[in-house]
């Protein structure tokens, strides 16, 4: 196989890894044979539980750490060897990392100053990417003076402005509260989709990767479990693992099937379903009271306990000796109480069936 | 991989001229003069052949004319003398730390910097200080005639009181300073918990205040009494010859050219005093202030 | 007791000590202005013994040979004790614990045992291989081995206080090793080394026992030189010297008192709501 050039024409992805390995002390795998496609100009979210190994593949694609086996290829360019601060990829740290002992315009213009850009260049740029990311008026203060959001932006700037082929960002909302974590989510997307960058993000927070990536990737103890699209793997995730990250509750075992059913604790479930002996059934797919009567599965439950969150009710039921979560959107529906029996309705459409 | 070799010439290169430094001019100093002390007492006091133990046997005081307790008596007060200073150095501490602590902020600074300021000038000079106050003659040592502390025209020094106060005044800030800092981290819950449990003012500084300053205690112990136990100069210039410690015993037998064997036997009585007393307060340190290094 | 007898109490406790604290250096100052030579009767204003001390040739040597002693010893202890700390640093996920108990054992070793060690040894070495006799260089030499493990944990110290993926943001911006020294470790550093050198300076100043036996005929410091005066009896010029080296310590006092408020007046933090 010809390997890519140094130097070489760019290819349509930005970031190949293929068959990386890298362990630490006793034989721990922190990552295994990964095998991993992001494409140039995608937000590609890592995500996973504390541990999966997404820093440390962030790591492997910054150059921090050398993978022990397999290949990473950025660019176009193969990076066996080549060490971070010769990678045209950048960081946004989690602790974002700013320099102390320089001010905000002197942190963002690093980078720069290490390649050797001009100085009237680096002030141009710097100033350029403090208006978009919106600190322009933060340039000549202390980092000591700044925000948790503020050196957040700053850590952002200090990155994007070097023009990489690849940013990284590592868990670099986490640190904030979740009012201002909304809004910087929405902002990096658009940052994102203005600038063209290739992204790779981590968080183990499923709802800020659904929100935030074209692609992702779910990683369990150093391997890849799933990639897709948001809605793929939210909807039809590949592996409980996959499921019950991205927050599923609703498990029911399938005992035994036919040409027109499954059977399960629930009952008979009449309708064509998937392979596999575990049902997956979706909370908003569950329907309750009058829109149970479009389903092909109806029975009677018991409303065990009702959360509102504003926008939705969640509801758990006690159906048939199993336990369900349903959740619907609130449109004036009158609300359910704790110990209501309600109509409860299933159909095989939003499910999806798991091997164990 | 060349990586972890590379790595570890970088950590030869950067720690080795440090570590030459310190293992040339100091501990192959120090083992010289430990090994002397096994060597006879020549001409001039200067260390010949052959092997022998005469030193610590004239360190025990097995003298020519039989035995003389002045070397005990000498080691027994440099211990009595250290443990004395410290306890009343703690006396003092204690208040002034907590004095500080209780000041605004912005004052802490200032009252910190009072009080350690006078340990930056030369130990000669501030015991120059005292010897000045302490002649004959002057304000101070008339008052003490006239208390009956001393006799007429003798000044309060030499004498080992002039001694005491001498150690005292050098090691006090290294006590202020940890116990300061202790009453700083003080968790005030605490001391509330035990007042709304009905504890008395004694009590509750007896149950919540000083269990908390104990790690702070423990790191001023350690760099009073060690210290003050290896004290020449105060000794020398305050004590005249009524308050001699092992470490002017040690000196003189290098100074006066007497025995240089039997300084190096005093010496490496005091090393061993000094690395086993810093391993007991080390480990006292580390039992009573849970897992928190305090200083060593 | 009442709270406010308590306040009252700390306070009398309070000027007794500053009182305690500064009895013996303000009797120096005081009689270094004695018109007549006594430390016991004040008699009258004078700068006598100070119009002595500037005519005398041996206290300006003594001076002369405590500065120089002081700044050699100071710059050289900062390179080498800053390399060591951060090797020391750098290195500490490594089993490095003998290393901290090497640069523990200057601190612990009491002055007297240092001093004497320093100098059979020096006397041996003279005698066998006819250098390092005792002079300025053995001095230097003794105050450097004395001064490197302060220096060293100073610097540890700053460089443990740092977040760690600063070194790594430091890498992913470009930096070569080079560049990460000059442009990241050496500014961050700065502090730790300003003050490692004032801090050996004035172990330096200060010390008298090490200075004393490693020291040759024609090295005396000032320190050195009160000690052989006072034997005789503590003297107003004596007084003179040791008023003009409080003083000093007293301008640094202040210097560093200034150093500690300025940066507070520029680092308030701006919170903002939004952000």
């Amino acid at each position: 196989m010809a390997d890519p050039a140094v130097g070489g024409p760019r290819t349509e992805s930005a970031i190949q890894v293929h068959a990386a390995t890298k362990s630490f002390e006793r034989g721990v795998r922190a990552v295994d044979a990964v095998d991993l496609d992001v494409e140039a100009g995608e937000f590609f979210t890592l995500l996973g539980p504390s541990g999966c190994g997404k820093t440390t593949l962030l790591r492997l694609l910054a150059g921090l750490e050398q993978p022990d086996s397999g290949r990473i290829t950025i660019g176009g360019r193969v990076m066996d060897g080549v060490p971070p601060h010769r990678r045209s990829v950048n960081t946004v740290f989690q602790s974002y990392a700013l320099f102390p002992h320089r001010n905000v315009r002197r942190n963002i213009g690093f980078g720069l100053e290490m390649q050797a850009v001009a100085a009237a260049q680096i002030d141009a740029r710097v100033r350029r990417i403090a208006e978009l990311i919106g600190i322009d008026d933060l340039l000549d203060r202390e980092i000591a003076q700044l925000s948790g959001g503020q050196r957040q932006r700053v850590a952002l700037a200090r990155a994007i402005v070097n023009e990489p082929d690849v940013l990284l960002l590592d868990e670099p909302l986490s640190a904030l509260d979740a009012d201002l974590r909304g809004r910087l989510q929405l902002e990096l997307k658009r940052l994102q989709r203005q600038l063209g960058m290739t992204f790779v993000f981590v968080t183990h927070d499923q709802e800020e990767a659904m929100v935030m990536s074209d692609r992702m990737a779910v990683l369990d103890a150093g391997r890849i479990a799933q990639v897709g699209t948001p809605d793929a793997i939210y909807e039809s995730p590949a592996a409980l693992f996959v499921a019950r990250f991205m927050g599923h509750q609703n498990f029911v075992p399938i005992h035994g099937r036919d040409a027109h059913g499954v059977d399960t604790p629930l009952g008979r479930l009449e309708g064509v379903f998937g392979a596999g002996d575990q049902l997956l059934l979706r909370p908003e797919t569950i329907r309750l009271d009058d829109e149970a009567k479009t389903t092909p599965n109806r029975f009677e439950a018991v409303v065990e306990e009702r959360l509102y969150r504003g926008g939705t009710t969640e509801y758990r039921l006690a159906c048939e000796s199993v336990r369900l979560l349903a959740s619907r959107a609130n449109r004036g529906q009158p609300a359910h109480q704790v110990g209501d029996r309600i109509h409860v309705g299933v159909s095989p459409r939003g499910t999806t069936t798991l091997t164990d | 991989m060349s990586g972890l070799r590379r790595d570890t010439r970088y950590l030869l290169a950067t720690t080795a001229p440090g570590v030459f430094f310190i293992v040339v001019f100091l501990v192959l100093p120090s083992a010289y003069l430990v090994g002397m002390a096994f060597l006879s007492n020549g001409s001039y006091g200067l260390p010949t052949g052959p092997l022998t133990l005469d030193a610590f046997r004239e360190l025990a005081g097995f003298g020519f004319l039989g035995w003389s307790p002045g070397n005990l008596y000498t080691l027994i007060r440099s211990v009595w003398q250290s443990l004395l200073a410290t306890a009343i150095v703690i006396v003092i501490a204690y208040p002034a730390a907590y004095t500080i602590s209780r000041q605004p902020v912005r004052w802490r600074a200032v009252m910190l910097l009072a009080v350690v300021v006078p340990s930056w000038t030369n130990q000669v000079i501030r015991s120059v200080g005292w010897m000045n106050i302490f002649a004959p003659d002057t304000v101070v040592s008339e008052l003490a005639v006239r208390i009956g502390l001393t006799e007429a025209q003798m000044g309060l020094f030499p004498s080992q009181f002039a001694v005491i106060v001498g150690l005292v005044y050098n090691f006090l800030p290294f006590m202020v300073l940890p116990l300061y800092a202790a009453f700083e981290r003080l968790d005030i819950e605490q001391v509330e918990a035990a007042r709304d449990l009905f504890a008395s003012p004694v009590a509750v500084f007896r149950h919540a205040v000083f269990p908390q300053t104990l790690p702070g205690l423990m790191a001023g112990t350690v760099l009073v009494a060690i210290p003050a136990f290896g004290m020449y100069v105060v000794t020398e210039l305050l004590g005249g010859g009524k308050a001699t410690m092992i470490g002017n015993l040690v000196a003189r037998q290098f100074v006066q050219a007497s025995n240089w064997p039997l300084g190096a036997a005093g010496a490496i009585i005091m090393i061993v005093v000094t690395l086993v007393g810093l391993k007991v307060l080390r480990d006292l340190g580390r039992r009573v202030g849970g897992d928190r290094e305090v200083l060593l | 007791m009442s709270e406010r007898r308590l306040a009252v109490g700390l306070r009398v406790f309070w000027y007794l000590l500053l009182a305690f604290l500064y009895a013996p250096l303000a009797v120096v100052v005081f009689f270094s202005f004695n018109a007549i030579n006594s430390s016991a009767r004040f008699g009258g204003f004078s700068l006598t013994w100070y119009e002595q001390l500037f005519s005398n040739d041996a206290i300006i040597g003594a001076l002369v040979n405590t500065v120089a002693l002081a700044l050699t010893s100071s710059l050289i202890a900062i390179v080498i004790g800053g390399m060591l700390g951060y090797g020391f640093y750098r290195y500490r996920l490594r089993r490095l614990s003998w290393l901290i108990w090497l640069i523990y054992l200057p601190m612990v070793m009491p002055d007297i045992i240092f001093g004497i060690a320093e100098m059979i040894f020096f006397i041996a070495i003279d005698e066998r291989l006819g250098i390092l006799a005792p002079g300025l260089g053995t001095m230097i030499i003794a105050h450097v081995t004395f001064q490197v493990p302060f220096v060293a944990l100073l610097v540890n110290a700053r460089l443990l206080g740092l977040d760690p993926q600063l070194f790594e943001a430091a890498q992913d911006l470009y930096a070569s090793p080079w560049q990460r020294a000059r442009f990241f470790l050496l500014p961050v550093l700065v502090p730790a080394i300003v003050s490692s050198f004032l801090l050996a300076l004035t172990l330096s100043i200060d010390d008298f026992v090490i200075s004393f036996f490693t020291a040759g005929p024609e090295s005396t410091t000032l320190p050195i030189y009160i000690w052989s005066a006072i034997r005789k009896g503590v003297t107003p010029e004596v007084n003179a010297i040791a008023t003009l080296m409080i003083a000093s310590v007293f301008v640094v006092a202040v210097i560093s008192l200034l150093a500690q408020r300025r940066p507070n007046a520029s680092s308030t933090p701006n919170r903002s709501a939004s952000s």
